[in-house]
Parts: structure tokens; C-alpha cells; sequence
């Protein structure tokens, strides 16, 4: 009995050292992709790397202090979660705090920090729903049951969409979807779930005009190739650049301020360009070893709220790579989302360290 | 799950594969067009020499500046100095760099290197020099018709830089940089260096000591006799090689006059080939070689050497009245044979001659001296004379035609046939190229090419020895120089103004060529507009005999000597 115990308290130190070692990745990958235009516009080659530095040491001590925090009690922090997620996201919208950049109003500031609320309501929801179907299990199989879930998604969506931040937005409907199927409801109500999802996605697009230009752009971003189309046009460029090995590390010509937010929300597609193909391949096994590990830990969970939360935190790291990696190729409209554990930006790298050592304490078991 | 991760996993392969490695190489290349910015290296023009090879037409190595205005730091700065070091308008090159649109401008060309040294100095971000070329003339206006000049960006505009534009014109090379997205250069920016290549060397049968020689006698007729302008061509008979072509008055290739089209319409014109005239007695010599070779082939209708022509000042054709130019009086113009009626120039004989050959014998013979079609020349714009199409041709025009009236001719046309008709009977194609020097040192030449052989060798011999006689003795005595066989006739034209005789303006013209047994050199001067004395004995052939002179001295051709 000892002996489960200590070996139970060993935890999941690969998955540990992956995201470390991918958040350095990240870091060194910035480096390459921004030096140029930092240096250009900051004076400072250096800028975006220091930044992100900061970020992963934060993120890194976020990551181990969470690691020892005992996941059962985040259950109590459930509300709390909910409720600073909604003020901070409510404060996207005060003049002064809120920062407008892109015509989007999606950071607030204190001093000299930014954040993205967006970022953080995520996970909280994702706290939010776990803990409620741990507690109410046996609602989960009636409409009814799983409606606080909805409600809840709604009011977060409604706060994220007039920012507005689409790919957010998606994320967390994606996340509902998937905490709601994998809290073991029956099919009939997760097709009375769903049905309004299939409804929204065709309103959001009407309600905002410049969704449906984005749409066209990507349907022929050769058509409009100095407006809607250039973004993903640059990224094609990239990554036909690099073709199957890649141009080398540094080697990015594309990085010469051709492509727009190449440190941020569309470094994979410089990481194409300078790692080629293969490069790409070997950088997706880790990203599915991350997933599967935390599926993984969600199965060996002793209790539902263990499944679901470490399910819910995978999710939320999943849908991310996957949603960025098919905007970045072309494959989906381009919006505008980060590259979770890579790209620049210090409340995303931050709060997914943490979910990571959420997903370390999960595996201990605590 | 697992399974639709997977599956999602496996379509972002899918769409990687088909980005990265499908459609890869053509991603790459339409990026190229944004990751490189050109700059052209300007090929070196071809030199156009005269046939011993000396330099005509030269480059002087200058530089092209451009801007990228994306790059400028400055543009103030920039603005004041540009406008400064290449005279500029501030205000235009500071509405170039911050227009907006246009991602490259070409702010100067053709400048000299000290001004792009001094560029240089400044170390201006976005502004860039390249390697341009500007011609250089050395004989400034010496030939500047045939020559011609280029424009701003080095294509030939006219004459030969126009006509053998292609083989003088190299490829142009170019110098390309990998920049960032406004065109500043990156730090390991890739330079690809494609050299420009050279074009290829134009040599021409002018020979520029008998051009300058021919220029300075021209110059001084025309300042003399107070011309309208006068034209000058010297050919070698022998292969119809154009060894000097001058019209005046002229302007300096090296200061094109650009701002005033219609000066420059008129003396870019190279007359001698693309303007027509009334030739008057010159044209006596295809009359006369008509007669000759007509004769020695047994026509009857062609005068003998020895026949007495009708000593009348006038002939009746078609009920109009056809007059000689003398009077006739005092036993003037009488018992002339065909040398004596060359000598004195006598119209009526010529008119005799013309109708008596009849218009088909006579046509053909204008016909193979090359009259009514272009010579085929190597220059653009050469004017096909006039000659009233045989069809329509009436006795009364006929008759004028002898003489050299009611037709039409270029310089080079006459000058061409007169070669024919003096030279053997052989009648070339003529032409300024003499060869193509390739940038490896091969040369190509022209071969000259027989178009016709209106008469036969015997009556060419014939005929030149009448013209021999003619400066000997005859109204072309002004040319006549001791020891040398001179041949030639003279023309002396009156000018039609809206198709009536304009008073007091003719064109006096001689036409002469040595030695006459064998003619090597021909030279046609015209004088368009002379005041005072207008004959051509008088204007035009003192200035044949000067030439002939200079070439005497300058070919060190040695005194024909008594057998």
C-alpha cells in the first residue's frame, strides 16, 4: 500500500519535462522568428525572447507550485474561478483597462502587464464544468441537468464574441461540447446540445461582416492578396518555403516582416519555413504526446472530477493546436489564435504551464 | 476520442503534405517576387566605327540612381540631398519618396561618376546606383543623320544606332538583393550577380577622314553661297560602299537638341537618302548610257557616237515647246555629238535621245538603273523617288526626262546609278555596314550584293570617257585636277513650290568620280538654294574637285601617269 503510494506520488514527469522543454522551444523559436522586426521596431532584438523568458520562468514556477496543490480542492474554487473569469473578461470593456489592438478589444492592463482574460476564462470554465458534473452526476443524462453547463458557456462566449475574439469563442464552445460528451450524457441530449452550435456559426458570420470577407480570402486569398487574403498568403509562402526539411534554423525569409504576427499566432507556419515538413512532424508527436498523456491521466483518475478536469485541460491544450495548425495551413478561416506553450504571449504560456502541473497533480493523485 | 484526435491529426498532415511538399515549389516561387528587389546593370552599348575601325560612337560609363522609398530613413534629408548632387526638384523627389505607391523609383540617369562618388559619401539608406551607360559621339555633329542618336534609356532613336539597334544593344544584367517586406536589405541577403552583356560592335564603310575632309568642304559651300543646306555623298563605285555622307547644317550628337522637335525634324533628316529632288542634267549620264549600250547593241534607233545632232535651241513634242537652257546663239550648241552635247549640257539632244529609244526601251534602262524603287540601303526612311509609272508616261514627259526634268530622285538613287553606269555596268546594293565585330574580336562582314547590270562594260567604258571629257573640257571644268582622270557632269535644277517654277531657286548639283578608267571614288554634291550664281558648273563642282583633293592627299593616290 506504501509503495502504490510513493510510486502514485511520482507523478507524470515526462509530461512535465515535455511541456518545459517545449516552452524553451518556444522561446528559441520566437527568438528566430522576431528578432528582425524587433529589432526594427522595438531597437531590441531581444524584445519579444525576454518577454517570453519571463513567461516561462512564471509559467514554470506556476507549473510546480499547482503541481503540489491538491487537485480536490480546486472543486471549492469553482465559483471563484467563474466569477474572476467573468470580471476580468467585463473589464476588457472599461475605458482605460481595456487594450484595443487589431480592432479587437481583447487585453487589459495594469502598469506595464497585459493579459488576455479570454485566455484564462478557458480554463476556468473548464474548472467550472468538471467540478459540476463531478457533483452533480447524475443530472448530466437530461437537458435539463446540463443546463448551468450551457448557461454558463453562453455567458462566456457572449463576453468573448464582442470583443471580438472568434477563435476564443470557438475554443470554448469546442470545450463544451467535449466536457459535456465526455461527462457521460446520452446522445439524445448532446444532439439537443449541439443543435444551437450548428445554428450560431452562420449567424456569427452574418452578424460580422468581416468574417464572411475572411471567408472568401481563404477560399481564393489570391483574389484580395493586400487585405483579406495577405495574412494567409504570407503563411502559405512560409511554409512552401520550407518545403520538406526545412531552411534551416534562423533561415526564415519570411520573418523579414512579410508575415504579420510570426512570433505570435502564426509561428508554426515560420517553424515550417525553417524546420520543413519533417520538422513539423516531429514538433506534432510532441504536442500528441502532451494530449495523449493527459487523456491518459484523465482514464487513470479515481474520481469523475480528476477525469474531467485533466480531460478538460488536455481539451483546452488540444483544440488549440489543432484549430492553429489548420488556420496556419490554410485549411480553416484564418482568426486569430495562439500556438499554445510557443507562441509570444504570457497569459496563454502562463496559464497552460499551470493547467499542466494541474494535470501532474491529477496524475499523482492527490 | 483518441480516434477523432487522430483523425484531426492526420488531416493537418494531409494539409501540410499538400502545402509543403505539393504545392511547395510554386508557393516559393510567386514569394520570390516580394523576398527580391532588382537592380539593372545597364549592358554596354556596341561602338559604331568607321571602316579603319576608329571610334565614332563610344560609351562614357555613368550610373543610374534609384530609391526604394519604403527604405529612405530620412526622406527630408534624402530629398535635399538628391535634388542637390543631380539638380533636382526638391519638391518632386519629396512627393517621389513619400507619393506612397510606387515601390521603386528611378530618381536620375546617365549621371557622371564624381556626383555618385559623392553619393556614395552621404551613405543615404534606400537609395542605390547602378551601372548605366552614356553615349559619347567624338566627332560631335559629323554625321549625325547617318549616325543617329539614342534615348534616354540607351535604344537607338534614329539612324544607324536605330536601324541596328538590336546588334548594338547587349542584354542588360542585373544585381539582385534579398530585402525585407519594405525592400531594406537583410542581413545575409543573398546578391545574385547577372552580367550584363555587351552588344556588339557596328562597322561602317564611312571612312572619317574622307567624311571630315567632305564636312569641311561642304561647310564652306554652304557658308559661301549662302544655301539652304547642302548634302554630300561619296561612294566607292567599285562595291557601292558609302564612305561619306554629309548633310548640313547639322546638330551635335552630344547635345541633342530634344527641346526643339522642329529644328531637330530637320536636321536629324538625312536628305541625301530620304529626300527627293528634281536632278536636272545629272540624269543626262542614264540618258546617255540608254543611247551607248542601245547603240552597241545594234539598235537603230540610238545615235552614234559620231552622229551630228539638230543644232535647234528648241523641239515641239506634243505640241509643247521644249527649250535648251543656252541660247544657241553665236554658234553655240551646234554639229554636237553625243560627247559635245554632254560637254555643253545641251537639252534638246537628251530629248532626241529619249524619244527616239522610245518609253519602253528607255523605262527599262531607269528601270535597272534603279530609279522608281528604293537602292535597298542599310538606313530607315529612304524615299523612293518619282517617276511617272510607264503607263501614263507621255511623249512630252519622256522628252523631259532626257534631261533630267518631271522626275524625281534621291542622292543616293543618282549617285548609285551613276556608279553602275561608270563602274562597268554593275549595279550593288549600297550600304553602311561593313562588318559586325563580335565582343570576342570575330568579325562578320557584309559581302555586297549585285542587284543589276543595266549596261555593258563596253559602253560603261565609253560613257565615262565622255565624262571625263565633259570636266575636261565641258561644264565640269571646275573640277578638272591635273595628272588625275576626273570624270563627271554637272546639274543645275530649277525648284517647284505648289507645282509651279519658283522663281530664283534651284539646285546646283555636280556629280564626279576618278579615275575614270577605273573609278574609285564618286562623290554627288548638292546644293539646295545657293544665292548668287547658281549653275552647278560654278557651285557644285569646285567643291568635287576639293574633295577629290583631300582624298588625293589623304589616300596618297599617285598621278595617273602618260603612257
Amino acid at each position: 500500500m506504501k509503495r502504490l503510494k510513493f510510486s502514485k506520488k511520482a507523478g507524470d514527469i515526462p509530461l512535465l519535462i515535455c511541456v518545459f522543454a517545449m516552452a524553451c522551444f518556444g522561446c528559441l523559436m520566437i527568438y528566430s522568428a522576431s528578432s528582425y522586426t524587433a529589432e526594427v521596431q522595438y531597437g531590441d532584438s531581444l524584445y519579444f525572447v525576454k518577454k517570453q523568458i519571463l513567461g516561462v520562468v512564471l509559467g514554470t514556477a506556476a507549473m510546480i507550485g499547482v503541481s503540489f496543490l491538491p487537485y480536490r480542492k480546486l472543486i471549492g474554487f469553482r465559483f471563484p474561478a467563474v466569477i474572476i473569469a467573468v470580471i476580468l473578461l467585463v473589464l476588457v470593456f472599461v475605458p482605460g483597462v481595456g487594450i484595443t489592438n487589431y480592432g479587437a478589444t481583447r487585453w487589459i492592463g495594469f502598469g506595464g502587464v497585459t493579459i488576455q482574460p479570454s485566455e484564462i476564462a478557458k480554463y476556468a470554465y473548464a474548472l467550472f464544468t468538471a467540478a459540476y458534473f463531478a457533483k452533480n452526476y447524475e443530472k448530466v443524462k437530461t437537458v435539463k441537468g446540463v443546463l448551468p453547463v450551457l448557461g454558463m458557456g453562453m455567458v462566456f462566449c457572449l463576453l468573448i464574441i464582442i470583443e471580438p475574439n472568434m477563435s476564443i469563442t470557438m475554443c470554448v464552445g469546442m470545450l463544451m461540447l467535449g466536457l459535456i460528451f465526455l461527462s457521460g450524457t446520452n446522445l439524445k441530449t448532446f444532439a439537443v446540445v449541439l443543435a444551437p452550435f450548428i445554428i450560431a456559426v452562420p449567424l456569427l458570420i452574418i452578424l460580422e461582416p468581416y468574417r464572411l470577407q475572411r471567408l472568401s480570402a481563404f477560399i481564393d486569398p489570391w483574389a484580395s492578396p493586400k487585405d483579406e487574403g495577405y495574412q494567409l498568403i504570407q503563411s502559405l509562402y512560409a511554409l512552401g518555403n520550407g518545403g520538406p526539411f526545412g531552411t534551416g534554423l534562423f533561415n526564415s525569409t519570411q520573418k523579414y516582416r512579410f508575415l504579420p504576427f510570426a512570433e505570435s499566432d502564426f509561428i508554426l507556419s515560420i517553424m515550417g519555413e525553417e524546420l520543413g515538413f519533417v520538422g513539423l512532424l516531429i514538433f506534432f508527436f510532441f504536442c500528441g504526446f502532451i494530449i495523449y498523456r493527459g487523456f491518459k491521466i484523465a482514464k487513470n483518475s479515481k474520481d469523475k472530477f480528476g477525469f474531467l478536469l485533466a480531460s478538460g485541460f488536455t481539451l483546452v491544450y488540444g483544440i488549440q493546436v489543432v484549430v492553429n495548425a489548420l488556420v496556419v495551413s490554410g485549411a480553416i478561416p484564418p482568426t486569430g489564435l495562439p500556438l499554445p506553450l510557443i507562441s509570444s504571449g504570457n497569459t496563454s504560456l502562463i496559464i497552460t504551464m499551470a493547467s499542466m502541473g494541474v494535470l501532474y497533480n491529477v496524475s499523482r493523485g492527490d | 476520442m483518441g480516434l477523432a484526435i487522430a483523425f484531426i491529426f492526420c488531416l493537418i498532415f494531409a494539409r501540410l503534405i499538400y502545402v509543403q511538399l505539393v504545392w511547395g515549389s510554386e508557393l516559393k516561387l510567386r514569394a520570390a517576387d516580394q523576398w527580391n528587389r532588382e537592380i539593372p546593370v545597364i549592358a554596354s552599348r556596341g561602338l559604331i566605327t568607321d571602316t579603319n575601325g576608329e571610334v565614332l560612337a563610344g560609351n562614357k560609363t555613368t550610373y543610374s540612381i534609384f530609391l526604394r522609398p519604403n527604405a529612405v530613413k530620412d526622406s527630408r534629408y534624402t530629398a535635399t540631398v538628391l535634388s542637390e548632387l543631380f539638380s533636382l526638384d526638391y519638391n518632386s523627389v519629396i512627393e517621389k519618396i513619400e507619393g506612397g505607391k510606387v515601390s521603386e523609383i528611378t530618381v536620375a540617369r546617365q549621371v557622371d561618376r564624381e556626383s555618385v562618388e559623392k553619393l556614395v559619401g552621404y551613405d543615404l539608406p534606400g537609395v542605390y546606383y547602378a551601372r548605366d551607360n552614356t553615349r559619347q559621339y567624338t566627332y560631335n555633329d559629323v554625321l549625325c543623320q547617318v549616325l543617329g542618336f539614342t534615348a534616354n534609356d540607351g535604344s537607338g532613336l534614329s539612324g544607324v544606332e536605330k536601324y541596328y539597334d538590336n546588334i548594338l544593344s547587349g542584354t542588360d544584367g542585373e544585381i539582385s538583393y534579398t530585402t525585407d517586406i519594405v525592400g531594406i536589405e537583410t542581413e545575409n541577403s543573398v546578391v545574385v550577380y547577372h552580367e550584363a552583356q555587351a552588344g556588339n560592335e557596328i562597322r561602317l564603310t564611312i571612312d572619317i577622314d574622307i567624311q571630315l575632309a567632305a564636312e569641311e568642304a561642304m561647310r564652306s559651300v554652304y557658308a559661301s553661297s549662302n544655301a539652304k543646306s547642302v548634302s554630300c555623298l561619296v561612294l566607292n563605285p567599285q562595291n557601292f560602299d558609302i564612305l561619306a555622307m554629309v548633310n548640313y547644317p547639322s546638330y551635335d550628337l552630344n547635345n541633342v537638341p530634344r527641346d526643339d522637335k522642329d529644328t531637330l525634324n530637320t536636321q536629324s533628316r538625312n536628305s541625301v537618302v530620304c529626300d527627293i529632288y528634281e536632278p536636272g542634267s545629272t540624269f543626262k549620264i542614264m540618258t546617255a548610257a540608254a543611247n551607248i549600250e542601245e547603240y552597241l547593241k545594234g539598235n537603230k534607233s540610238a545615235f552614234s557616237p559620231t552622229y551630228k545632232f539638230n543644232g535647234s535651241r528648241t523641239r515641239s513634242v506634243d505640241g509643247t515647246k521644249i527649250k535648251c537652257w543656252s541660247d544657241h546663239s553665236n554658234g553655240k550648241h551646234s554639229n554636237q555629238t553625243l560627247a559635245d552635247a554632254l560637254n555643253n549640257s545641251c537639252n534638246p539632244c537628251f530629248t532626241d535621245i529619249a524619244l527616239s529609244l522610245g518609253k519602253d526601251t528607255f523605262y527599262n534602262y531607269l528601270g535597272s538603273f534603279g530609279f522608281g524603287n528604293v537602292t535597298g540601303v542599310d538606313f530607315n526612311g529612304e524615299a523612293l523617288g518619282m517617276l511617272v509609272p510607264q503607263s501614263l508616261v507621255r511623249d512630252c514627259d519622256l522628252a523631259r526626262i532626257g534631261f533630267g526634268q518631271t522626275v524625281a530622285v534621291t542622292g543616293l538613287q543618282l549617285a548609285c546609278a551613276t556608279a553602275a553606269a561608270v563602274n562597268g555596268g554593275n549595279y550593288y546594293t549600297p550600304h553602311l555596314l561593313k562588318s559586325v565585330v563580335l565582343p570576342n574580336g570575330k568579325t562578320e562582314n557584309f559581302e555586297p550584293i549585285l542587284k543589276s547590270k543595266p549596261i555593258s562594260a563596253q559602253a560603261s567604258s565609253v560613257l565615262a570617257e565622255m565624262l571625263e571629257g565633259v570636266v575636261k573640257e565641258g561644264s565640269g571644268k571646275k573640277a578638272y585636277i591635273e595628272g588625275y582622270k576626273v570624270g563627271g557632269k554637272t546639274g543645275t535644277a530649277q525648284k517647284y513650290e505648289d507645282g509651279k517654277i519658283a522663281s530664283g531657286k534651284y539646285i546646283s548639283s555636280f556629280i564626279g568620280f576618278f579615275p575614270a578608267d577605273k573609278p574609285q571614288y564618286l562623290a554627288l554634291i548638292i546644293v539646295d538654294e545657293p544665292q548668287g550664281t547658281y549653275y552647278g558648273s560654278a557651285v557644285a563642282a569646285p567643291v568635287a574637285k576639293e574633295i577629290f583633293e583631300d582624298i588625293i592627299s589623304i589616300k596618297n593616290i599617285r598621278p595617273y601617269e602618260q603612257e
